[in-house]
């Protein structure tokens, strides 16, 4: 095949793929044989109740917590072991934590440029421009110079996603965005996250907020005690679930399915 | 009482000097045991064992020795087990840096742990290596929260760079005590002497409450 056929083919379909992956924590086990699909261009939605297993699943997405069994294949090829290969593989994910982690001792906009300068080996002059188009994305250019300790919850959970976004990831992880937020300051961050979505980009979203599941995933997978339970479109999670255990969930939230 | 004051200014040239030796004592054992302790707390935390074990040896050792020991033992032992000898500075030097690396280390260690386990993890997820992640990230944050520390530990060993005088090394305590038992002007130049280390102290200690403000942990 030459270079030019190579470059017409198209990229694999599937981008994530769980193999019966295991995952324990000496006893505890927090995942027991989940298997799943992520497309391209997909927003899968991980949903159910706290300690079923969605956070340790996408934290062994990108090698955050290593798989006690099972695969993981990330573009059709499993996740490296080596640390030089796991950081290549983190640079193409994006993450965004449900306590934003961002850096205290860094601006908004240094906050952002950290990684295309330290990471990418961008010039300051590169990475400063990349992260003002990603304030400007995220509705934040004119808090560039705050540092977080001055940012609302919301603010500084937008900042952290222009961060991820900075390396231009091919997925963005999302581990319970909206938890640790003022119900005010919700919105905006879901907000972003759908326009997000709206552009195309592949991403898996650990999250309690039902009404943004089932208006922007494109797939739900339900978890409890580290399996998945159910999965499918969110037409048929929220209205037609087909698990008894499914509708308890949801019953729990007030969820009238 | 008979006192004679005049014995101050007609040896201030000496207690000068001796005030610089001091200065230069404090600010070049800090110079030293800054780095140092950085280094020995990161191989407390190292994942080779008996790495971690040796660092933690020494920090056990010298941090619970009494300084004027470890000040002795440099200028008398030193010489004769290990067959090195330096001039009186450079061993007191040695001998507060040992001790004050021990205190350093276990001062930014407990800043390296105090900061959260997602900060590397954010960083780690950028992509950066651990040793990035360290560096940009853990270390600067640590920093500021151990500052108050340091600068509390810099007025003590300001202090306590008066325990090399009993090795000759010419600082301000050294020259002071030279200088009463020459004259037998005893309460004169010890009061020539506490004033001095105040008037130099205080205002350090000041410094040190200004940084306790302005670098107290908020997040």
């Amino acid at each position: 095949m030459t270079a030019a056929t190579l470059a017409m083919q198209p990229a694999p379909r599937v981008v994530l793929q769980y193999r019966d992956v295991r995952k324990l924590y000496g006893d505890f086990v927090a995942l027991s044989g989940v298997s799943m699909e992520v497309e391209r261009g997909q927003v899968v939605c991980l949903i159910g109740p706290s300690g079923s297993g969605k956070s340790t699943l996408l934290r062994c997405t990108n090698a955050l917590e290593t798989l006690d069994g099972g695969e993981l294949l990330f573009d059709g090829v499993p996740l490296p072991r080596d640390p030089a290969s796991i950081r290549k593989v983190r640079q193409r994910m994006g993450m965004v934590f449900q306590n934003f982690e961002l850096f205290p001792h860094k601006t908004a906009i240094q906050n952002v440029m950290m990684g295309p300068s330290t990471v990418l080996g961008l010039s300051e002059q590169q990475s400063r421009a990349r992260a003002e188009a990603l304030l400007v994305k995220v509705g934040l250019s004119d808090k560039a110079g705050n540092y977080p300790a001055n940012l609302s919850g919301g603010q500084q959970q937008r900042v952290a996603i222009a961060r991820a976004l900075a390396m231009e990831p091919e997925v963005m992880l999302f581990d319970e965005p909206t938890s640790a937020l003022d119900p005010e300051t919700i919105g905006e961050v879901l907000n972003v996250m759908k326009a997000l979505a709206d552009d195309g980009m592949t991403m898996v979203v650990v999250t309690h907020e039902m009404t943004f599941a089932r208006r922007v995933a494109d797939h739900v997978v339900v978890f409890e005690s580290g399996q998945i339970i159910e999965q499918g479109p969110p037409a048929q999670i929220f209205d037609a679930p087909i698990q008894a255990r499914t509708r308890d969930f949801l019953g729990h939230l007030g969820w009238d399915a | 009482m008979n006192l004679d004051w005049t014995i101050i200014p007609a040896s201030a040239g000496a207690l000068a000097r001796g005030a610089l030796i001091t200065i230069a004592l404090t600010v070049l054992t800090m110079a030293i045991a800054v780095p140092c302790g950085i280094g020995v707390a990161m191989l407390r935390e190292s994942r080779l064992r008996p790495v971690a074990l040796l660092a933690t040896c020494f920090v056990e050792l010298f941090r619970n020795l009494p300084i004027i020991l470890v000040v002795y033992w440099a200028f008398y032992v030193m010489p004769v087990v290990f067959g090195i000898a330096f001039s009186p500075f450079i061993t007191g030097l040695v001998a507060l840096s040992l001790n004050n690396t021990a205190y350093n280390s276990e001062t930014f260690r407990s800043g390296i742990k105090s900061i959260r386990k997602g900060q590397t993890e954010a960083a780690l997820a950028l992509g950066m290596s651990e040793a990035q992640a360290f560096r940009k990230i853990v270390l600067p944050q640590a920093w500021r929260r151990v500052l108050p520390v340091l600068a509390t530990t810099w007025v003590t060993l300001f202090k306590d760079t008066s325990l090399v005088s009993v090795i000759a090394v010419g600082d301000l305590a050294h020259t002071a005590m030279q200088i009463r038992s020459q004259s037998f002007r005893v309460i004169e130049m010890l009061t020539a002497m506490a004033a001095i280390y105040w008037l130099l102290g205080y205002p350090q200690a000041k410094i040190a409450d200004w940084i306790h403000k302005k670098f107290g942990v908020t997040e």
